[in-house]
Formats: C-alpha cells, structure tokens, sequence
C-alpha cells in the first residue's frame, strides 16, 4: 500500500534536523579541537578563538533547527497542541523534541559569547566571562546535535511497518548525509562575518584570514571524505534493499535503480550529489567555495524526499484492489445532504 | 483477566460489506475512512474449482502493539483487555502511530486532524454488547469475545481450529483470529 501520510513537510523537517544538528555538532568539535591555539597560533580567549569564524555557522544552525521544528508542528494534525508532544517517556519523537529544544537553547546561549563585536559600544553581556557557561554550552551543543543527526534516522527506522526504512543503516546514512551538508554549510559560512573589531584586534590581524581559511580548507576536506562515505553507504544501502529487502523495500530498490526514480537516483543523488561535489572540492576554487556546498545541500534535501517517498508498506493480499477500487472525487456528492 | 479478541470465519464471509457499512454508521466515520474493508482475493483455481477468498480486515488489538510506545502524546493506548484506542482529546496528529501500523488500520481526517482507528466498539463492549460489525454479520462470519474465558466461542475456535494471524513474523501478535476458507471443500 503506498498511502502517504508523511509528506514535503517532514522531509524538510529530517533536512534541516540533520543539518542544523551536523552543524552545531561539528562547530562544538572544531571549537574544542582549535581553541586552545594548537595551530602554532595565539592562545585565543573566549571571543577571539575559532569559535567567532564558527559562530555565523552556529546561528545558521538554530535558524536551520527552528525552521525544521516549525515545520514538523505545522505539519501536526492538531498544531495548537503541539506541547502534548512531552507527555510519553518512551516514544521516539519525544526525546527527539527534546533534544532538539535543548541543543537549540545551548546554541543561543554559545552565541551569545560572540555577539560581543555587534553589540552597541561599551555594552558587555553580563555572562560574557563565565567560560564555564560557554563551555557547558558549547559540550551540549556537541552531544544533543550528534543526538538529532541520529534521531532522525532513527525515527524511521524503527517502524517496522516500512520495510525500505526499518533497517539500521538508515541511521547512518542520514547520519553521514548530514554531517556532509552540514560541513558544506559551515565552510560556506565561515568567517562570514568577522567584525573590524575581530580583524582589528591582535588575533585578527595575525590569524582571522589565515584561520579561516585553514578551517574551510579543513571543512572542504572533511566534506570531500564525507561524499565519499556517503556514496559507499548510499550505495551500500540500496543494494542491500535490492538484495536482502522483502518484496516491497526490493520494489523501491528496483524503483531507484532502474524504475521511475532512476534519474533522480542516478543523475540528482549519486553523480550530482555525491560525485561532482568531490571533484569540485579537488578542483578548488568558486566550485569549491559556491557550487560544491550547493549541490551538497540540494543532495541532502533530495535523499530525505526519496526516503520518505519511499514509505510503501506491505499490502495484505486483496488490499491494493479493494483501495483501488474506492471511488474517487464523489466526496463531495456524498457529504452534500449534510 | 480478559482478553477481548476477534475471530473471523472465512468460510462464512460472502464479502457483502455489511460490517463495513455498519461500522461507518455507528461510528460516524468521516467519508475517507474506513475501519475495517473487507478485501478479496481471486478468483481462484481452474473451472469448475473456483473460489474467492474473502478478508475482513481491521485493527489487530495486538499483544505487542506497535502503534502505542511510539505515541509521544500517551493518545494511542491499549487497555488491559488488550483494547488498544486512540484518545482524540490527546492526540496531536504526528502519524507516527499510523506510520508504524503494519496493517494499515490507523488514518487521519485532514479537518479532524486526529487519528482514528477501530477500537472494537469499546462503549459498547463494556455494557456487555458486542461490537456493531459483529451485530450485523448475518453470516456470523465475524466472532467476538473473551479468549481467557474457557467457555466463550472464541477460546473454543481459536483452541480447537487451525486459525491464521496476518504478519505473524513482525512480532506483534495480533488478536484477530482468521479461521481460513479451505478453497470450498468441508463446507
């Protein structure tokens, strides 16, 4: 049976989640690796580390995860009571939600350290020196992000129902989708505003281009192995559905490989989504800078629409012709009396 | 303890979709759903041994319910006699529920925005009735009653019949018993 019940809406929702959370994972990472200055560089205080050529990253990602989230209430049946959503101790969208609000509100909290140069002159946020603040937020953001890249792999694959997503490499592929388009983001954004007040101090002067540009070279590279990986995954996955899939994951399989999903598997996922992106990143340049993250992001968004489209469930036999049969279009005919 | 379950006879049914248009009825279900079809296979076999099988489908009140631990709003619920019903006042419309439904026995209305399913005419049930859809089976193809009850009908058929449950292999152990159409023979 292939009813959808879970549409456009959800899979912008898996995209974003996955993103805004590769995103606040990687940042924390990059921050704890950079910050002490291990680069031969300064020893960078609070403000002035890795974390502000990261920080515009940062925000994109909150922006990322609250749209997400707007769109997964949206797409409730009942928005209004959305907060219901806390009430069980065990269901999977819940610590999910969870973990979302959470990473969201340490991300802020991080943020914040590196509002410094935008804020009037002479006005100090009176936690700008409580590193530990920071630090706790930083650490939060690191756990509860790598939490939401999982989660929303997870979330499908533990509906057995659906025999194409309950599997558990489904976590990983989103797993790696994610931190992919996530390091394309972060390297498209980098540095991208450095204040005068940062260029101008003696950190800025010595390191900030020079830091940036290590950090997007570093990201490229993280992303060059990252496609790769997901290529080997995606690719991995599908056969598997092909191979080892009861009837209906085998369908979708065969739909992707050679049905009517072919060209967006062949030509949007695999060669535009994964093989040019890597070869961008060896050419360099504004394909490496512009056109690599793009393609990257635009893959992320496709898998999460192929996955979620690919939700048949097993019909018992007889099911198919029943539904088929149903007349179509006479609801309004029929509900006029009332 | 009781332990409500369904048996369906499939030697019985016809396929006359009566449960079908009484459970529409009763339960005033909206124009796009539709708890329990009634689905057919065939026909089946070679001139002059033809037969059609019918399947009266509807929810499977599983032991191991898929659809309620996934339920982030405590809506979708099983009762201890194994009724498992949605809650419209709690449920928020997030599907996950109907998503993990093996059986297709969960849908939304898009104005309602709940999900709706059978919930073996618990109202009813509870007064000592029986559900509408067995009501009006004239063929009492459909059989309803208490399986720790060693005297009920359907603690005898399932006891004493080879009867079938659909997707055993998930692991939900689904409490609708179908006693199976043996292709027109033993009639």
């Amino acid at each position: 049976m292939n009813k959808h019940y879970w549409t456009w809406p959800i899979a912008f929702y898996l995209f974003l989640g996955g993103l805004g959370g590769g995103m606040l994972f990687l940042a924390g990472v990059f921050d704890i690796l950079y910050s002490t200055g291990n680069l031969g560089a300064v020893q960078l205080g609070a403000i002035d580390s890795f974390g502000s050529i990261l920080a515009p990253g940062v925000f994109v990602g909150i922006v990322a995860l609250g749209i997400g989230t707007a769109l997964l209430v949206f797409e409730l049946g009942q928005p209004k009571v959305f907060l219901r959503v806390f009430l069980s101790a065990t269901a999977i969208i819940k610590w999910g939600a969870i973990m979302l609000t959470i990473a969201m509100f340490a991300a802020l909290i991080y943020f914040t350290f590196y509002l410094t140069p935008i804020l009037p002159k002479g006005f100090v946020l009176p936690w700008q020196d409580w590193l530990w603040l920071r630090d706790g937020a930083r650490g939060s953001m690191l756990v509860f992000g790598l939490g939401i890249m999982l989660y929303t792999g997870i979330l499908l694959s533990s509906l057995k129902s659906k025999p194409f997503w309950n599997t558990p490499a489904l976590p990983v592929l989103f797993t790696v989708s994610a931190l992919s388009t996530a390091s394309a983001l972060l390297a498209a954004t980098a540095g991208l505003v450095l204040t005068p007040e940062f260029m101008a101090g003696a950190a800025g002067q010595l390191y900030g281009e020079a830091l940036t540009e290590f950090m997007v070279e570093q990201l490229h590279f993280i992303d060059s192995v990252l496609v790769l990986a997901e290529l080997v995954v995606l690719l991995t996955y599908t056969l598997l559905m092909l191979g080892a899939g009861n009837v209906v994951a085998k369908n979708v399989a065969l739909g992707w490989i050679k049905g009517s999903n072919a060209p967006l598997f062949w030509g949007g996922m695999i060669v535009c989504g994964l093989l040019l992106p890597f070869l961008f990143y060896q050419i360099g340049g504004m394909m490496a800078t512009v056109i690599a993250p793009i393609l990257v992001l635009a893959a992320g968004l496709l898998l999460r629409f192929m996955v979620i489209f690919a939700d048949d469930r097993r019909s018992v036999p007889g099911e198919e012709r029943y539904y088929s049969r149903l007349p179509k279009g006479d609801e309004g005919f029929l509900s006029a009396w009332k | 303890m009781t332990r409500f379950v369904m048996v369906i006879d499939q030697r019985r049914c016809i396929g006359c979709q009566s449960c079908t248009v009484a459970c529409r009825t009763w339960n005033e279900l909206p124009i796009d759903i539709i708890y329990n079809p009634v689905v057919s296979e065939g026909v089946l076999g070679v001139w002059p041994n033809v037969h059609q099988t019918f399947t009266p489908l509807l929810c499977m009140h599983c032991d191991n319910p898929p659809c309620t631990g996934c339920c982030p709003c405590k809506a979708s619920q099983q009762e201890p006699d194994g009724i498992v019903w949605v809650d419209e006042k709690k449920c928020m419309g997030c599907k996950v529920c109907v998503n993990a439904c093996p059986y297709g026995a969960r849908d939304v209305n898009h104005k309602e925005g709940f999900v709706r399913k059978c919930n073996f005419c618990k109202d009813r049930v509870r007064e000592g009735e029986k559900p509408y859809c067995v009501n009006t089976c004239h063929q009492k193809a459909r059989i309803f009653g208490d399986l720790d009850d060693p005297t009920s009908e359907v603690s005898q058929l399932v006891n004493s019949l080879q009867v079938n449950t659909i997707f055993p292999e998930l692991g939900t152990n689904p409490q609708v018993y179908y006693i199976p159409d043996l292709g027109g023979g033993n009639r």
